[in-house]
């Protein structure tokens, strides 16, 4: 009995493989049929996908949309790649930015939307945008949906007991740059003798690196991080904070930094659009005691998803559809009106639907524009497929810092050491 | 029937010759008819899983790519990966904090339970069990949040007396509790139990003779109890090194903001979770596998360590 528990666990990697396999044989159950019309749709809980879909069957009354909330973003991505290696696959998936770049180098596996029609509406979309979901050979494979966009949400009542301004004009001039941010911190702290900002993997370290030209890899796909000047400057950066003592040292998402968001122990934190809904439910009691300012460097994204078509769907023609309706420039506005999730296309960042969107949790900032023009300085640079790893040894290198545990000086170092294990083995 | 030239037994109706073909065919099949569904149901989830993994672990293989034969390679590499030895360190190390007082509380509880004079001994028996019922993620959860830096309970009667706060999940040692402590909480109950029930064996005239000779509840507990727990010891070791090499859920939940490394620095990441994190957040299944059978590997040495050395004990007379 025990070795059963044993061979279970052990085998933990094939077991997904096997069942995958298994589900092969039996797959012409529970697609959405052949008649065209219908699709089977794999999208993440919390973002309200239902409602997408029963938006777009107004349009479209007679189309069958079979839609699965499969988990969140990691786990629909994981969900897929077993999918994929199974061969039983949706018609259309929702693939979160930070997993895409496995996905594009493998385009085998995925429609090129090119043939689909893809090459007419690229231009609608940020390039920076869409070059994330386009392979070296040109082939697009998904269609964004939706952009992170930067700012920096602050507490208006904590600005003003320390001192600072609290109108957010005054207060994004506080900051034009990073150097400025970390002093504008340390009056804060110096003030109130309390954190300034969540921590610095997060607030500092993931919004600096993504303010250049250059990330991790050059345009070639050559690895750079190690002499990337932005990498280096935002690691600095970073260091820098941490060494002001101005961070709440709390990770993003963990109990403690909701804990420490409601109890207002941080006054200021690097906020994507879709963080807005976080504070929102975390911290419901401080509504109205939020305003966001502009991010220093001025621009900034993180976060946004694509649309793809796995190369096995059995309605290709219909998931199409589906994306062509849903996301142009018109769809996506009409989304960002009842969803607040920011269009990917940069055609209707001046239309009145969206730079007269005012959040009242917020004191009635202008989300629309404030993070609109956030996407607007950005370059395109290349995602490659250690992107994601190569960033997270990075950010551990300085919470590890940041949390006492690490040397600063030899930070760097370590985090170089971890990414060459990393992405060597 | 008159034609039927098979010998009749006194006694015995002459049975049809093809029907009695059949019942010894039936009578043949059918045990092993009896015993097929989990020997189908092992070779399925078990033994096919067990050695594809050794096949994959041949590979460098893509979930979604390629499938490229690279030999031993990835078990060279494994062998010379800090963090493959840096998680296996971590194992031992919460396998044995958390086993050894478990273990060992266990035991005495299990000592006071079985005293004749407990009141309420079915509220008690069974309220142990409490933990081992509980779901292993809201153990980690609720665990996550008493022990937390800046607002946990624990740390804030810390503050109350005038300590510094300790930070259970960023430092190595302090991880390693934390995960000790809610593995322990979770078996203790389960392991006094079994303790328990060898104790019931043990006849009361034994401790009776022994409180008559003017033995105290230490000397009984050393001298009686102890002795006649020795194989279901022995039992409970083995079991629990299986579970402490498996440990993972209260890793995977232990430092949220890095969950697949358990914090920054891979402080309490454990065998398990690196092979999660290799397969199914770095998609290196061939790499996930050959930690895998590694696994495999260690938990069948020290599963044989553990036979041999309980084989070695039992003629020592207690």
């Amino acid at each position: 009995m025990k070795f059963r528990n044993v061979s279970a666990v052990v085998l933990a990697a094939t077991a997904a493989l096997s069942m995958a396999a298994c589900s092969g044989s039996s797959s012409e159950t529970s697609s959405g049929g052949s008649d065209g019309k219908s699709f089977e749709f794999w999208s993440f809980t919390g973002i309200n996908a239902k409602g997408s879909a029963e938006e777009y069957k107004k349009i479209k009354p007679d189309v069958q949309i079979k839609l699965t909330e499969v988990g969140n973003a990691q786990e629909t991505a994981q969900a897929l790649t077993t999918a994929l290696a199974g061969g039983k696959v949706p018609d259309l998936v929702l693939i979160q930015g930070d997993d895409l770049p496995k996905f594009v180098q493998q385009p085998q596996n995925f429609v090129d939307l090119r043939t689909m029609g893809a090459d007419k509406i690229k231009g609608d979309y940020l390039d920076w945008v869409i070059s994330q979901s386009t392979t070296k050979d040109g082939a697009i494979i998904g269609i964004p949906t939706d952009v992170g966009g930067m700012a920096i949400a602050y507490r208006t009542d904590l600005f003003k007991k320390a001192g600072l301004p609290t109108d957010r004009e005054e207060v994004g001039k506080l900051w034009p740059t990073w150097d400025a941010f970390i002093e504008t911190g340390k009056k804060y702290t110096a003030a109130t003798g309390k954190a300034f900002i969540d921590n610095a993997g997060g607030s500092i370290y993931s919004q600096v690196v993504n303010q250049g030209q250059e990330k991790y890899y050059d345009p070639a796909g050559n690895l750079v991080y190690e002499r990337s000047p932005q990498v280096k400057t935002a690691f600095d950066q970073a260091l820098k904070a941490v060494a002001a003592g101005i961070t709440a040292k709390q990770s993003t998402f963990t109990e403690g930094w909701s804990a420490a968001m409601k109890r207002g122990d941080f006054a200021a934190i690097a906020a994507p659009v879709w963080l807005l809904g976080s504070i929102r439910d975390n911290a419901p009691d401080t509504k109205g005691e939020w305003d966001i300012a502009t991010i220093p460097g001025g621009s900034g994204n993180w976060g946004g998803s694509f649309l793809a078509i796995p190369k096995g769907a059995k309605n290709p023609k219909a998931a199409w559809d589906y994306i062509a309706a849903t996301q142009s420039p018109q769809g996506q506005l009409d989304h960002f009106a009842q969803a607040r999730s920011l269009p990917s296309t940069p055609s209707v960042y001046k239309d009145p639907k969206l730079t007269s969107a005012k959040d009242e949790f917020f004191s009635g900032a202008p989300i629309g524009t404030i993070y609109t023009n956030s996407l607007l300085g950005l370059k395109p640079f290349l995602i490659g497929p250690d992107s994601t790893t190569i960033g997270t040894e990075f950010t551990n290198a300085i919470t590890n810092v940041e949390q006492g545990k690490g040397d600063p000086a030899k930070a760097w170092d370590a985090a170089v050491t971890n990414i060459k294990t990393a992405i060597g083995g | 029937m008159t034609t039927s030239i098979t010998p009749t037994k006194a006694g015995l109706p002459p049975a049809p010759p093809v029907e009695a073909a059949r019942r010894g065919f039936t009578e043949i099949v059918a045990p092993y008819a009896y015993i097929a569904p989990f020997f189908v149901l092992f070779a399925v989830f078990g033994l096919i899983p067990l050695l594809f993994t050794f096949y994959v672990a041949l590979f460098d293989w893509n979930p979604i790519g390629e499938h490229v034969f690279v030999g031993l390679d990835n078990f060279s590499r494994l062998l010379g990966d800090v963090r493959f030895w840096n998680a296996a360190r971590n194992t031992v190390s919460i396998w044995l904090l958390s086993t050894v007082p478990q273990l060992l509380v266990a035991l005495v509880l299990a000592h006071m339970l079985n005293h004749v004079r407990l009141r309420l001994a079915v509220f008690f028996r069974m309220t142990m069990l409490v933990p081992y019922i509980t779901s292993v993620a809201a153990t980690a959860i609720v665990f996550s949040q008493m022990f937390d830096r800046d607002y946990g309970l624990l740390n804030w009667l810390l503050g109350l007396v005038g300590f510094e706060h300790i930070d259970f999940t960023q430092s190595v040692m302090g991880s390693h509790v934390l995960i000790a402590v809610m593995v322990a909480w979770r078996w203790f109950g389960y392991t006094t139990l079994l303790y328990l029930a060898s104790l019931q064996a043990v006849p009361r005239a034994i401790y009776e003779a022994a409180a008559v000779d003017g033995a105290g509840g230490a000397r009984q507990f050393l001298h009686i109890s102890l002795p006649s727990l020795r194989p279901v010891i022995v039992f409970t070791i083995v079991t629990s090194t299986i579970g402490g090499l498996q440990i993972f859920t209260e890793a995977l939940l232990v430092n949220r903001g890095a969950a697949s490394t358990c914090g920054p620095i891979r402080q309490c990441q454990t065998l398990t979770l690196f092979l999660f994190e290799q397969g199914f957040t770095q998609f290196k299944f061939g790499y996930a596998a050959a930690i895998g059978v590694a696994l495999f590997v260690m938990v069948v040495a020290l599963a044989g360590l553990n036979y041999f050395l309980s084989t070695r004990i039992r003629p020592v007379k207690g």
